[in-house]
């Protein structure tokens, strides 16, 4: 294999298959010059890598709106459980009306029914709105909570980083100074 | 990896029937590597900001068009180079540079803050055709064949754009070493 046929590049970003690299690593075991535009290479990248990511400044998040929703049948057709349970739903009406449509066999105080029926609904219905309620202000205060401890650690982590940079400079400034000192210590001496 | 892809398709599946809570948890995963790729090459972070949200709101009224949901990362950054070379052209239809030099060359003794200066200012003398090949592939991670479906090019290109890049950002960030003085 000779250097001009060695893609030292695809080798270093992965993009060589597994039977491509074994031939690429020999060489570089036996030639000084690819050897040494590899570790270029390397440093190259390790250097790149050293530039960390940023936070974005604002998180990015969507309300609903129904501009942008798409119709009920629409979503009732994208969905295959949906349909499944819309199928069953829809039996489960038909065999209903059928047995309330069938003839009764005995006279019935309907406004009892009625009243019996309503009182059922009433309850079962207040106590889903209840536990909508609940629901609804347990998760709420869940997502304030996340939401408070996420800024206290993004502000803590931002803090720290702050910090190492500032150590960083102290000591950059303070290394560059004591080199000006000597440097300054020198020509006077040399002045004398 | 793999639970995390089919996690995404089932965010992306819910998100096409309209639920907006499972889009914003996409969103929360993805906008900051598409917020850092994009301010590392339009080089303003307000620019980037506006150009995320833009985005992500692309994404979300076109996502019944995206017809492999594992490729929704490559899809994604597809919008969003579309809407950073919209702004980018629209902000210098001459080509000029995003992101001036600001340091000198490095060397061995960098600290940590000299160093990153320095590859800023490394990235900001490549074309922007370069600097983005560097950041799709450094940064992101994508392979060539993801680089040319987001950047509407020949893998042909793709190499030559990121190894002529690596080329120049190696003159700066590897210098031979001559041996001499520091």
């Amino acid at each position: 294999m000779s250097c001009s046929s060695v893609d030292l590049k695809a080798y270093l970003l992965g993009e060589l298959p597994a039977a491509d690299r074994v031939p690429v690593e020999k060489h570089v075991n036996s030639c000084a010059g690819c050897r040494e535009e590899l570790e270029r290479l390397e440093l190259t990248r390790s250097a790149l890598a050293s530039l960390g990511d940023e936070e974005p400044p604002q998180r990015i998040a969507f309300v609903s709106d129904k501009v942008f929703e798409p119709r009920w049948w629409q979503t009732v057709w994208q969905s295959g459980p949906a349909m499944g349970f819309a199928s069953a739903a829809l039996l489960a009406a038909a065999i209903l009306v059928h047995a309330y449509a069938r003839p009764a066999a005995a006279p019935v105080d309907t406004a009892q029914i009625e009243r019996r029926i309503q009182s059922e609904v009433d309850a079962k219905l207040n106590a889903a709105v209840t536990r909508a309620v609940a629901a609804a202000e347990q998760h709420q205060n869940e997502r304030v909570a996340q939401a408070v401890a996420t800024a206290e650690q993004r502000f803590d982590q931002q803090y720290q980083r702050d910090l190492s940079d500032a150590r960083q400079a102290v000591m950059y400034y303070q290394d560059r100074m004591a080199r000006l000192t000597v440097a300054s210590n020198n020509a006077a001496r040399s002045n004398q | 990896m793999i639970f995390r892809e089919v996690e995404d398709r089932d965010l992306i599946a819910k998100a096409r029937r309209g639920n907006v809570d499972a889009y914003n948890v996409l969103v929360s995963r993805w906008e900051r590597r598409v917020f850092n790729y994009l301010l590392r090459l339009v080089g303003e972070r307000e620019d980037a900001l506006d150009l995320s949200q833009d985005v992500f709101l692309k994404a979300y009224q076109n996502l019944r068009k995206l017809d492999d949901p594992g490729k929704f990362a490559a899809w994604l950054f597809r919008i969003a180079h579309n809407e950073a070379f919209s702004l980018l052209r629209k902000n210098r239809p001459d080509g000029e540079l995003a992101v001036e030099p600001r340091w000198g060359e490095a060397s061995a003794r960098m600290y940590p803050m000299e160093l990153s200066l320095a590859v800023e200012a490394a990235l900001g003398r490549l074309s922007e055709d370069q600097r983005e090949a560097v950041l799709l592939k450094i940064y992101q991670g994508f392979k060539f064949e993801e680089m040319a479906e987001i950047l509407g090019c020949p893998v042909s290109t793709v190499k030559s754009r990121l190894y002529t890049a690596l080329d120049l950002l190696k003159q700066t960030l590897a210098p031979v070493n001559t041996g001499g003085a520091e």
